[in-house]
């Protein structure tokens, strides 16, 4: 991992087939998105990156202490076949809609990440060096706590104080990196 | 105690059948229906025969107690129960079901939110009170606070509260919540009379083994209650939920149906049989 990896807050997200959609598609989809419009809006879900109560707290504390917030994904085979409903509006406060920009689409989604370009990028990562950055598990390993039906989180990288083997290690393979901007997560509805 | 545990979970469930859906952003995260037979039964016990008020209880514990009451699962429960809550579903959820008891055990609910002075009517009302708070795993521990010193405010000044907080010795900011929640209950004159460790789960899938423990509260020194309610200052609502997560909404406002105890009809749509009638002849 690069130093700047390392100083940043880490949003790790498992992804594949989404809506019915490859990932491979997706990436290409918003790729074009980023040259049109400047920003991409990638769809998730799951209360674990929740916009309000999770990605929005972390990254302004992580902007406020001088760091940035990237979204690093690991592609996955995924089965998620959820019909592919076009979000109309976003929502960063939950009070106040907005269309959702002019070449934007988003998909089977019920928050969006607001991101800049993405970029395939390939890379280690030891999940063991992660440490959940915000809400009730706040302080737990990241391998511990990216297990059963959880995918997805924030989190800071913190190295092990004690040399580990290869044996130990939780090393999953990074494809897709973003940087992750303001108003960073939204609300979507139909 | 001694109880029927099929009549207090079938109990249980009847409130769990009343409750709304939560709302993952303001920390509404539901108690396991085991874990709120336990609690249920404990506030019971614990405010037998008194004027007990919920500062804010999305998890039904208190229609719980109450219904247990009513149902003779047990022969002992609070003598009325009061909610204050931000969530107009909830409250309204309460009073429906309220009603059922009415002839059993007082049911009454508010709308409140702990931003905001306690109302004249509910100031030393009650003889003891219940909270569970957003936990404040990153605001060390302020909402708990917030919650604590509303409770402390509503009841009288010979009166107990049970505090309903996280709870797991492998994550740190857990037990530094409870310490500085126990700190600040000494300054308002309370002590901890009694502590159940480790004892609720959650419906929270990202934290799917953090427990929560019941920690009773008893006032000894009244005078250091406070003398009046004030609104809380702009600085502690800053970090309310969260770092950076502030307190920003007033009240979540019921969207009023027909059918406020069934399915939403937006989430469903319905589809015809097609019956053939060459056959029937």
């Amino acid at each position: 991992m690069s130093d700047a990896l390392e100083k940043s807050g880490l949003i790790f997200m498992k992804v594949g087939l989404h809506a019915q959609e490859s990932i491979e598609d997706i990436v290409k989809r918003k790729q074009r998105e980023f040259e049109e419009t400047g920003s991409i809006f990638w769809g998730y879900g799951g209360n674990t990156c929740h916009p309000f109560s999770m990605v929005q707290p972390f990254a302004k504390e992580m902007e406020e202490s001088g760091n940035q917030v990237l979204i690093v994904m690991q592609k996955m085979n995924s089965k998620h076949a959820a019909p592919p409903e076009i979000a109309k509006q976003y929502s960063d406060d939950g009070v106040t809609w907005q269309p959702i920009p002019k070449g934007i689409e988003v998909r089977g989604s019920r928050y969006a990440m607001v991101l800049d370009e993405l970029r395939v990028e390939e890379f280690d990562l030891d999940l063991g060096e992660l440490q959940v950055g915000v809400g009730p598990s706040r302080g737990r390993k990241g391998d511990q706590y990216l297990m059963g039906r959880v995918d997805k989180g924030c989190f800071l990288y913190t190295p092990q104080q004690v040399p580990t083997t290869q044996d130990e290690k939780n090393v999953t393979s990074i494809g897709l990196v973003a940087r992750v901007k303001s108003p960073y997560a939204v609300l979507l509805k139909t | 105690m001694e109880f029927d545990l099929r009549k207090a979970i079938n109990a249980i469930s009847d409130v769990v059948q009343n409750r709304p859906a939560p709302i993952r952003e303001f920390d509404q995260i539901y108690m396991k229906v085991a874990d709120m037979v336990i609690q249920a039964e404990y506030v019971a016990r614990v405010f037998d025969n008194k004027d007990v008020v919920f500062v804010g209880d999305g998890d039904g514990i208190a229609l719980s107690a109450a219904h247990l009451k009513a149902q003779d699962v047990i022969n002992y429960g609070p003598k009325s129960i009061t909610l204050l809550d931000f969530d107009e579903r909830i409250v309204n959820s309460v009073r429906r079901f309220g009603e059922k008891l009415r002839p059993k055990i007082e049911v009454s609910a508010y709308l409140y939110n702990v931003a905001e002075a306690l109302p004249p009517e509910h100031f030393g009302a009650y003889d003891g009170f219940h909270i569970n708070p957003p936990w404040g795993a990153s605001n060390d521990g302020e909402s708990v606070i917030a919650f604590f010193e509303r409770g402390g405010q509503a009841t009288k000044a010979k009166s107990l509260g049970i505090v309903v907080i996280a709870d797991d010795p492998d994550l740190p900011w857990t037990q530094e919540v409870l310490r500085d929640t126990q700190n600040r209950a000494l300054e308002l004159g309370y002590v901890v009379s009694e502590l159940l460790p480790q004892l609720h789960f959650y419906h929270l899938d990202d934290a799917p083994d953090l427990r929560s423990c019941s920690c009773l509260f008893r006032r000894i020194d009244p005078d250091r209650m406070h003398k009046t309610s004030q609104p809380l200052e702009p600085a502690r609502l800053d970090n309310f939920y969260g770092k950076n997560n502030p307190l920003r909404f007033r009240y979540v406002r019921e969207r009023i149906t027909l059918n406020p105890d069934r399915e939403s009809e937006q989430l469903y749509r319905l589809e015809k049989l097609e019956v053939n009638n060459e056959r029937r002849t």
